[in-house]
């Protein structure tokens, strides 16, 4: 069992501290669909978390509540020990927790460090007037220092030499991973990815996770994501959250979800291809 | 030199300052029209509020003052001061921030999502709305406005050219500055979206709604923004035509000279948008000059519409417009 | 051989030369590196501070003299920093390629018995430790890069700057040790170790001592008249001789200024911000550079395409000999001024290539359309023939005297022999030590009188005093016929072609030549997309009947060339097939440094060979492949064998 307040410690020797975010009941309805039910979990602080489940398993929409794009009609989500008020998507990303999307949402006509600029938006804070007088208002050494945290990050994830390309003419896989740099350079609290692997090939998939697992090692940041490839997710994540038609069937280490019956049935039901 | 050329060459000068003028309205369109995708049928009527504002502010009209008298049976029309056009001015900003936080909050905050078309009547309405309203609030009379912008004939200019080629160019102070104010103004909105935090989320917002919000961007105060620098572009364009002919409701027609602009620069380019005018405003003076008697004169009634028409068919995005890519 | 420090004055090691370079440059730039989208750069003051706190590390971690440490990693400063502070504790440099594979990573640290391994980051730390348990003498790992590091057990595994961190720590107690190691290096003490990659066999060590690498780097500097202000780009493998000598030997003999590229896929844009001065690379990089150029300017506008043939037209006339001083008539070179503003100079600051003084390519023979094209750009672009036996020069061409086919003529110190058989020999103060623990290869390459044998078959022409080199001498065979055959002068000439990217021609001891061809994938496809041919794979567009077309015509084109020289004539290509999978270093088939392995070909396509001698018009084969993740997989295939119309041979049967 879990310790619920003092965290864990990983296999391979990682110190796992308290919740940072605790969904408490959710349940989320499209009309007469539901698309939750009732469903409560915690996200650790410095784990990675996975949610995982067949297509249509309301995933993607946990993501959506935990982000604020969808409220729940049901249920509180609690970050850092207070519940969250209703917040817009902007002001929860305000908070500290920025996201992937699975159809990448970039800044197609900027180039790839003007959208990893737009990452740092949060964590400026010179006013427009200060900013207008640039160098004597201190917003030159904000903008070099925005800029220096943003060059880490391209540096990190090895894309020095698209830096300056306009990110409509990158291939998919580059952009998932601009898309997770901009994500990186708002300096998260917590980071969720929604399918970070999605249309990706095996080499693409085998970068990916390394990235994911190098972030979180790294900055030790707080990661949920979501994926349909059990594969995939079961050696990249600490615990899983599993899914089946907006039900929570199981959660634990990647070994307990493993073999859990509820799990086995529902992945026996969909097919593997 | 030969006369006629020296006339052509006046004609072409005059033309550009025209031009500058066109573009500085269109500008206001490009503006709402990148960061939301909203064609702003409304940026003439702004043009016209901010100058009635402008001028009402100035000689102390008392807003409103038809209404009151009506219903109170008063006769007010003027508080009895004058002020500054410097101070009129900041408070006209001030107005048009107001009116740019209502239009967001009564009218787009609701029409999120919805289809171009709609929100294009949407801003049809809000122009016979502000232009009525407009009327309710400073009355409908012809106004003149003078802020103190040099007028009438430029002298240094028409010596100069008198001296080189014999015959002194007719170039209005009103021009000048206009020309040199659109500059300044171009360069510091460049300079703002490209440089400040505002104008990066401003160009986000643009580019991306969802991908801006969850950076963290608020599309309300994006918007807001966003409308109201196209207020205060609208009332530098209001002062400027306001000044030369006049604050009236003619005023409003400007947005449809802008029109032909935005077809030969682009819906969005900026650069677009001041070379656009100044085709245009070339175009027309000298069409006019050239082939006007011919014609039967006021081809400058209809050359800028034609000119637009011949460049949607060869080249539909603009001169400087994203090109239209068909993907299979 | 001199004993005496004559011509290099104190510079009697590289640790000696960094002091005088601190000295009487200490203030002007030693190294820069793009990093974090901004070039950083290092005085030579500050360098040799890097150097020192390491060198002081290295003891305090218990280096002792006559140690082997290996460096692994893409060229970055703190690796450059590594070698000298290895040679300064009295440690051998052994700079390893970063592209090998574990296994071959393994043969190398176990052959030289390094104790300490200096390795970049992650990827060749995982590689060393994979391997660790094989090597008896290994003992400390130092990496650069902490990245994913953390979690790896620290005992015997050191974090870069920790250990310079150490160093500067100790630096009372153990920098009376480091000076006295210091000062005991001499001319004759060991400067490097450098494994060649080998066309056959396992690699063998080079040793290298401090008279080589500075004699060599002395000579070479002068008669290129390098300069403290010189500029040069560091992209090529540090453990290949030519970046040992033009990145340390020159850089520390004059003192210019080495610059590290961002990454490997960043070196283009880097090389434009550089602009070096001095540019060494090998033909396949001015190939790709070119071909780039190329697939531009047939999407750019007709009027752009124009102009830029009209100018390339008459740079391709005057430029060389404009370059080369020759006299050229006024209006020409008004002309080619214009041309200058308008197409040269814009690309050659495209391509990075503004400031280029001297340029050097080597290696393999370079197109003469590739080298003329530089050429008349006025960018001077000249060849050198080395090894690292010599310490890289053998010859090179001095400036004014450059053409496409020769080698140039012998580098200063150097003297060259030709043995009856073609092979060429030479004798130099560059010449090697020995091959490490391999005294039977040392004493097979050099005899007692110093003479080495390059294995290269070649001749000086009478008049120039040039070196030409036809072939490598082993492969030099004879036909049936009893004909000369030489493989690799009919390959080159395919090679020559864009749309070639390799090829391997069959036929000693036989009585016709036959041909293996790889396509360039950029260029052919490329064509492809402009003329709507759709493919899926390199396997599908090589098939292509259209492909194979052109290739024929081009394969037809060099047996006419092959035919006008009457010596080779018997070379012209007969039948070949156009294979349908690149040829690989991964796969073996390539070195390292991508030169063909002719034997290790012969054995695994023995079937496809057979089909082309057999006069077979297809033929059905299955082949083993490598990815780059190290797993294996195999491709089958149905090659069509191709018949190439070949010129009679009636002159050379006149001859005869």
């Amino acid at each position: 069992m879990l310790d619920q307040t003092e965290g864990y410690i990983t296999e391979d020797g990682r110190k796992i501290g308290g919740v940072v975010m605790e969904m408490k009941n959710i349940t989320l309805r499209f009309g007469g669909v539901v698309a939750i039910k009732d469903i409560s979990f915690d996200i650790r602080e410095g784990e990675i978390r996975a949610i995982i489940g067949p297509n249509g398993a309301g995933k993607s929409s946990m993501l959506n509540v935990i982000s604020g794009f969808y409220v729940p009609q049901e249920g509180e989500v609690w970050f850092r020990g207070a519940p969250r008020p209703q917040m817009k998507p902007y002001q929860v990303a305000q908070q500290g927790i920025a996201r992937t999307f699975q159809n990448i949402a970039l800044f197609e006509g900027m180039s790839v460090l003007d959208n990893v600029m737009t990452g740092r938006l949060t964590q400026m804070d010179a006013s427009l007037w200060k900013q207008a007088l640039w160098k004597w208002g201190g917003a030159e050494k904000e903008e070099v220092a925005n800029r220096e945290i943003a060059e880490k990050i391209i540096d990190f994830l090895e894309i020095q030499n698209i830096r300056k390309t306009p990110v409509a003419r990158l291939p998919y896989g580059l952009k998932k991973r601009v898309e997770l740099a901009r994500a990186l350079a708002a300096e998260p609290k917590l980071l969720l990815l929604d399918e970070p692997m999605a249309g990706m090939n095996v080499e693409e998939k085998e970068d990916m996770s390394r990235f994911i697992l190098d972030v979180n090692d790294e900055f030790g940041t707080t990661i949920a994501l979501i994926e349909h490839d059990m594969g995939v997710v079961m050696d990249l994540s600490d615990r899983v959250v599993v899914m089946d038609y907006g039900k929570k069937i199981g959660d634990g280490t990647p070994d307990e979800v493993r073999s859990n019956q509820d799990v086995i049935d529902a992945y026996l039901g969909v097919s593997h291809d | 030199m030969p006369d006629q050329l020296l006339f052509a060459m006046e004609v072409t000068l005059n033309g550009l300052m025209a031009g500058v003028l066109y573009a500085l309205v269109a500008l206001g369109f490009v503006l709402i029209f990148k960061a939301s995708g909203i064609f702003n049928y409304a940026q003439g009527v702004m043009a016209l509020f901010a100058a009635m504002t402008l001028v009402g502010i100035m000689k102390g009209q008392v807003p409103f003052s038809h209404l009151i008298n009506a219903i109170f049976g008063t006769d007010i029309h003027y508080f009895g001061w004058h002020v500054p056009s410097l101070i009129a001015i900041l408070l006209t900003c001030v107005v048009m921030v107001g009116l740019a936080w209502c239009v967001q909050y009564f009218i787009m905050r609701h029409l999120v999502n919805q289809e171009p078309i709609i929100l294009f009547m949407a801003t049809i309405g809000l122009a016979y709305f502000l232009e009525g309203f407009s009327d309710l609030m400073w009355g409908s009379e012809i106004k003149k406005l003078d802020v103190g912008l040099p007028q009438g004939i430029n002298e240094t200019i028409d010596r100069v050219t008198f001296d080189w080629f014999g015959y002194g160019f007719f170039i209005d102070n009103l021009d000048i500055v206009a020309t040199v104010i659109a500059a300044l103004l171009v360069v510091a909105l460049v300079v703002f979206s490209q440089y400040t935090r505002e104008g990066r989320a401003m160009r986000a917002v643009a580019d991306d709604h969802q991908a801006a919000l969850s950076v963290g961007v608020s599309l309300n105060f994006i918007w807001v923004m966003v409308w109201s620098v196209a207020g205060f572009v609208a009332l530098v364009a209001g002062i400027m035509w306001g000044t030369k002919s006049g604050v009236q409701f003619s005023l409003s027609l400007i947005a449809l000279k802008a029109l032909p602009v935005l077809m030969l620069g682009g819906f969005t380019s900026i650069p677009g948008a001041i070379v656009g005018g100044l085709i245009i405003g070339v175009g027309e003076k000298l069409f006019e000059f050239a082939l006007g008697p011919a014609l039967g004169g006021a081809t400058e009634n209809w050359f800028a519409y034609v000119l637009a028409l011949v460049f949607l068919v060869f080249r539909p995005q603009g001169l400087f417009g994203e090109k239209i890519i068909e993907r299979v | 051989m001199a004993q005496t420090h004559d011509g290099v004055g104190e510079g009697v090691s590289l640790p000696a030369l960094l002091k005088r370079n601190v000295r009487e440059f200490g203030s002007s730039p030693a190294y820069r590196e793009k990093e974090f989208g901004i070039w950083q750069s290092w005085t030579w003051a500050e360098t040799a501070d890097e150097i020192q706190a390491l060198a002081l590390g290295l003891i305090n971690l218990g280096v002792r003299e006559g140690d082997f440490i290996a460096v692994i990693g893409r060229n970055r400063p703190y690796l450059y920093w590594s070698i000298l502070a290895a040679e300064s504790v009295g440690a051998v440099p052994v700079p390893l390629y970063q592209d090998a594979v574990a296994e071959e990573m393994a043969y190398v640290l176990e052959h030289c018995g390094a104790r300490f391994v200096i390795a970049a980051d992650q990827e060749q730390v995982d590689k060393v430790i994979e391997v660790q348990d094989r090597l008896h003498q290994f003992e400390h790992l130092i990496y650069l890069d902490p990245r994913g590091m953390r979690k790896y057990d620290h005992t015997t595994l050191h974090e870069f700057s920790h250990v310079q961190a150490q160093g500067r720590a100790a630096h009372d107690e153990l920098i009376g040790e480091l000076e006295r190691r210091i000062a005991t290096l001499t001319l004759d003490s060991t400067c490097v170790m450098l494994y060649t990659s080998g066309t056959t066999g396992k690699p063998k060590g080079v040793v290298l001592s401090n008279r080589n690498v500075i004699e060599t780097a002395r000579a070479s500097s002068s008669f290129d008249k390098l300069k403290l202000d010189d500029e040069i780009l560091a992209y090529l493998p540090m453990a290949w001789v030519g970046d040992f000598i033009f990145s340390i030997g020159q850089a520390y003999w004059t003192g210019f200024c080495v610059n590290c590229p961002e990454s490997a896929d960043t070196m283009m844009t880097d090389l434009r911000e550089i602009g070096p001065t001095y540019y060494f690379a090998p033909p396949r990089v001015f190939e790709t550079q070119l071909t780039n150029v190329m697939i531009r300017m047939e999407d750019a506008g007709a009027f752009k395409q124009r102009m830029f043939k009209h100018f390339m037209d008459h740079a391709r006339k005057v430029g060389p000999k404009i370059l080369d001083g020759e006299p050229v008539g006024l209006m020409d070179r008004i002309k080619y001024a214009v041309g200058d503003m308008m197409i040269y100079g814009p690309l050659k600051n495209t391509l990075g290539f503004s400031r280029v003084r001297v340029g050097y390519t080597a290696g393999e023979a370079i197109g003469p359309e590739i080298f003329d094209f530089y050429r008349s750009l006025g960018i001077n672009l000249k060849q050198l023939y080395g090894q690292t036996e010599a310490t890289v020069f053998i010859t090179a061409q001095p400036d004014g005297q450059v053409r496409s086919d020769t080698v140039g003529v012998p580098s200063p110190g150097v003297e060259i022999r030709i043995a009856d058989n073609g092979e060429v020999f030479y004798r130099s103060p560059g010449v090697f030590v020995e091959y490490y623990k391999n005294p039977e290869s040392t004493a097979g390459t050099k005899d007692a009188e110093g003479w080495v044998a390059t294995g290269d078959a070649g001749f000086i022409e009478p008049d120039t005093g040039h070196l030409r080199i036809i072939d490598r001498a082993k492969d030099v065979g004879k036909m049936a016929d009893g004909a000369l055959f030489a493989p690799k002068y009919v390959e080159n000439k395919l090679k020559f072609f864009p749309n070639i990217l390799e090829a391997v021609v069959f036929g000693n001891g036989r009585d016709e030549c036959t041909a293996f061809i790889n396509i360039d994938l950029t260029a052919v496809g490329n064509w492809a997309e402009r003329n709507n041919i759709a493919y899926a794979s390199y396997q599908e567009l090589a098939g292509h009947p259209k492909v194979l077309e052109t290739i024929q015509s081009h394969v037809e084109e060099v047996n006419r060339s092959v035919a006008e020289d009457q010596m080779l004539s018997g070379c012209q290509v007969h039948r070949f097939v156009v294979l349908h999978k690149e040829l690989d270093a991964d796969d073996g088939e390539l070195t390292r440094t991508r030169k063909v392995r002719r034997r290790i070909i012969e054995d695994k396509y023995a079937d496809i060979i057979a089909a082309l001698y057999d006069g077979s018009p297809q033929v059905s084969t299955v082949t083993e492949v490598t990815y780059e993740d190290g797993r294996t997989g195999s491709i089958s295939a149905t090659l069509d064998v191709r018949d190439a119309p070949v010129v009679a041979l009636q002159q050379k049967m006149a001859a005869e």
